[in-house]
């Protein structure tokens, strides 16, 4: 489909369309065979300009709400600012306070455990999810429907479904671990198990999510090469290894980085489960346990009113960001394969 | 082609004009007649008290033809955020309600107007509970009380009586409540905090309820004569004998299962509910507190709060203020003054706010009438909010509150949860509460 024109490609047989397509190209490329008529350089075409003006509302819109404010936060970061008077511009101090601040790297390790911990587990699940339910079963809509409804669900239900299993008096999850005569356990209030916990949550609530990608990739992979690993004698789990896997490694790469992203971002959920109240200062124990990067620049910008210090944390967590994401990119050369 | 490219800029141009300008145009003078001066008032949310805010508005306008107040109003969590990217991008309402603990947040960074002087000429002091707790260390005044938030001890009467132990009263010391509260507390087979089998990590009711800063350590740590800031509300005094004794006496009934550690709060839907809920004979409760407690229908009375060792009381306190933005004209600051003493002075406005049941009146004749003390809700002793205006104290605000109480917090959580040593936590707390006060007042 991609290229219809590639499939004219006995060209004599058609010279009334060769003619047409011609006078297309001559348009298309006004500019191109102009240019040697002028000696000076130009940078823009008029198609380009055209082009440029039709694209105006949206370039407007990112350069006053998105370059903008990346520039003043970039400015902010170098600056001791209050919000309430104007930002001052103190150099790298923020930066050098960072180094030192013993919740920040505490936040990062957080954040990294978090996304060490929920990445992989969430994908692989997702996947496995969505080969279940890529087949032929009674009530499929149902089950693709009970999966995704934690994913709508906001935040804030979550925590009631969270809380009947993980509160230490009344939840399930103790209860289970009393019957099996074991030690109950504070969960979200035990420095050690907090992000487990909320990895878990996190997990049951987006998996729905990355099991529709996941879905859509398995519905993409062309059923005649399953029938070839059939006359191949491949079992199930060979055919899921050798066919299934390399052909949706698009897709997968894809929820990699969406799910690394969301994790790095991971905001709400450790605000609505691990504060008390809505109020931002509790949220992130205990003591700093479940405080994540953007917790802590939330915190610090908002209820601390330390502009410029939150926009330094803002600006490394980008280059982390940034620096994952290039990785994953280059990486994805050795592992991911589109299909032709 | 240069003359093309023009147009496409200006065009841009204009549409990044409209752009613009459509979020100026609505703060305009629409709908306000040309001799009125219109002055924004922001408020937060609180439940049925925003209908009532409302009525009294619009009261107020009826007596003051010449004044429109458009009025601003969210959630308290959004309305404080707002606020602050409003001072920030010069759009702050003329006059707001402002949390107590806040006032000095803005009055420090310049964004809350001095009112010492119009209150020096236009109010009687000693007519209002609360001023006082607005003033900072060099006399100046920031704010004027809307309604004042006071802390009592809560107690539960059903429970006492069940457990045979008298009801507290104004002699009790901390020890004393402790005492009462080991009699008070019961593990799930039954068994009181005194007896040799009583487990307190499965305790189905606690003596006291202990939470945080205002309605926890604050009003203990005080009584025992420490605290978190010195005088001058720019040194830490955190490491201190007195507050070691504070913290041991707090750890201690902690591990004995007599008071809530901050893990065992966690059980709750909200920290608050332990005594609404009845799972907690006592609490340390602000005057707000008594609508939850009013709610479920619990059987309770409030005294004031215990004594430390040396017969030192300490009522922490809030009082909840009407600040003007600095940045408001004179005309529209001379407005919003029109308002606020308005608020404090009419007795009809502090008689249907009191009836709201959310905070003690500021205007102390109202307090001090029927209308208060009798208005037949519970509490009944409503007179010890009252008595304890004579041992009153904010809660060392200044304006990285919220920043150093987190520090405090943090550490002292751990010695509540055993997790370190009470002398380590104060040393820490003690040093990182220092470190915050000198970020910002070296930088003042």
């Amino acid at each position: 489909m991609a290229d219809m024109s590639d499939n004219l490609k006995p060209k004599d047989h058609f010279p009334e369309q060769q003619g047409e397509k011609k006078q297309k190209k001559s348009k298309l490329t006004l500019a191109k065979q102009k240019k040697p008529k002028s000696p000076k350089k130009k940078w823009l075409t008029d198609e380009g300009k055209w082009g440029l003006f039709m694209i105006s509302p949206y370039l407007i819109q990112f350069i006053v709400f998105i370059a903008f404010t990346l520039i003043a936060s970039l400015y902010f970061s170098f600056s001791r600012y209050d919000m309430l008077n104007a930002p001052q511009w103190i150099g790298l101090d923020n930066y050098d306070k960072l180094i030192n601040d013993p919740v920040f790297w505490k936040s990062l390790w957080n954040t990294l455990y978090f996304t060490i911990l929920f990445v992989p587990t969430q994908t692989i699940l997702a996947l496995i999810l969505a080969a279940a339910l890529n087949q032929s079963l009674k009530g499929l809509k149902l089950y693709r429907m009970a999966h995704f409804i934690p994913v709508i669900s906001s935040w804030t239900v979550v925590l009631y479904v969270a809380d009947a299993i993980f509160n230490p008096r009344f939840g399930l999850a103790n209860d289970l671990l009393l019957k099996l005569g074991m030690e109950p356990q504070q969960w979200l209030n035990d420095e050690a198990l907090v992000i487990p916990v909320l990895v878990t949550v996190a997990v049951w609530k987006g998996i729905g999510y990355m099991m529709i990608i996941f879905l859509a990739g398995l519905q993409n992979v062309p059923e005649d090469l399953y029938e070839a690993a059939d006359i191949e004698g491949a079992g199930v789990l060979q055919k899921f290894r050798h066919v299934t896997v390399p052909l949706i490694s698009g897709t997968t790469f894809l929820v990699l980085v969406l799910s690394t992203i969301t994790t790095f971002q991971a905001f709400e959920q450790i605000y609505v489960m691990t504060g008390n109240s809505g109020d931002i200062t509790a949220a992130g124990g205990p003591n700093n346990a479940s405080m994540v990067l953007m917790l802590y620049l939330f915190q610090q910008g908002f209820a601390f009113l330390k502009m410029g210090y939150a926009s330094a944390i803002a600006w490394v967590l980008f280059l982390i960001l940034f620096a994952i994401t290039l990785v994953q990119v280059k990486l994805q050369n050795k592992w991911v394969h589109y299909e032709k | 082609m240069a003359g093309k490219w023009l147009k496409i800029s200006v065009l841009i141009m204009a549409f990044v004009f409209i752009l613009t300008g459509c979020s100026d145009e609505s703060g305009g003078e629409a709908g306000a007649n040309s001799d009125q001066t219109e002055i924004t008032l922001g408020f937060y949310s609180s439940g049925s008290a925003d209908e009532k805010m409302n009525e009294l508005i619009e009261k107020f306008e009826a007596e003051h033809p010449d004044i429109k107040v458009n009025t601003q109003n969210a959630p308290y969590q959004q309305f404080f955020q707002k606020l602050d990217t409003q001072i920030a991008g010069g759009t702050a309402p003329d006059v707001w309600l402002s949390d107590g603990v806040f006032v000095q947040k803005y009055a420090e960074r310049g964004a809350a107007k001095d009112l010492t002087e119009w209150i020096n000429e236009d109010l009687n002091k000693d007519e209002y509970y609360g001023l006082d707790f607005n003033k900072d260390s060099d006399g100046k005044y920031w704010g004027v009380p809307q309604g004042i938030q006071i802390g009592a001890l809560f107690y539960n009467k059903d429970m006492f009586d069940q457990a045979g132990v008298d009801y507290p009263d104004e002699n009790w010391t901390w020890e004393d409540l402790k005492e009462a509260g080991a009699k008070l507390t019961m593990d799930t087979e039954g068994k009181k905090a005194d007896d040799a089998s009583f487990k307190p990590d499965s305790v189905k009711q606690y003596g006291l309820t202990f939470f945080n800063i205002t309605e926890g350590w604050m009003p203990v740590m005080k009584s025992y004569g420490g605290g978190v800031l010195g005088e001058d509300l720019r040194n830490s005094i955190v490491d201190s004998e007195e507050n070691k004794e504070a913290v041991n006496y707090i750890v201690d009934g902690m591990e004995r299962g007599i008071f809530t550690d901050p893990s065992d709060l966690q059980a709750f839907q909200s920290p608050m509910s332990p005594f609404p809920s009845e799972t907690a004979a006592m609490r340390i409760g602000i005057y707000a507190r008594t609508l939850a407690a009013n709610e479920t229908g619990v059987n309770y009375d409030v005294t004031v709060l215990p004594k430390g060792p040396d017969g030192e009381r300490f009522s922490p306190t809030i009082a909840n203020s009407w600040v003007i933005s600095d940045s408001a004209s004179d005309e529209k600051a001379k407005a919003a003054w029109e308002w606020v003493k308005y608020w404090v002075q009419e007795d009809e406005v502090q008689k249907e706010w009191a009836a709201l049941g959310e905070a003690v009146p500021v205007k102390k004749s109202v307090a001090n009438s029927d209308l208060f003390l009798g208005s037949g809700d519970k509490p009944a002793n409503k007179q010890a909010f009252l008595d304890s205006f004579e041992h009153a104290g904010t809660l060392d605000v200044n304006a990285v509150w919220s920043e150093w109480v987190k520090k405090f917090g943090d550490n002292i959580n751990r010695a509540f949860l055993n997790e370190t040593s009470v002398e380590e936590a104060l040393e820490n707390a003690d040093e990182e509460v220092q470190k915050v006060l000198d970020e910002f007042y070296e930088n003042q």
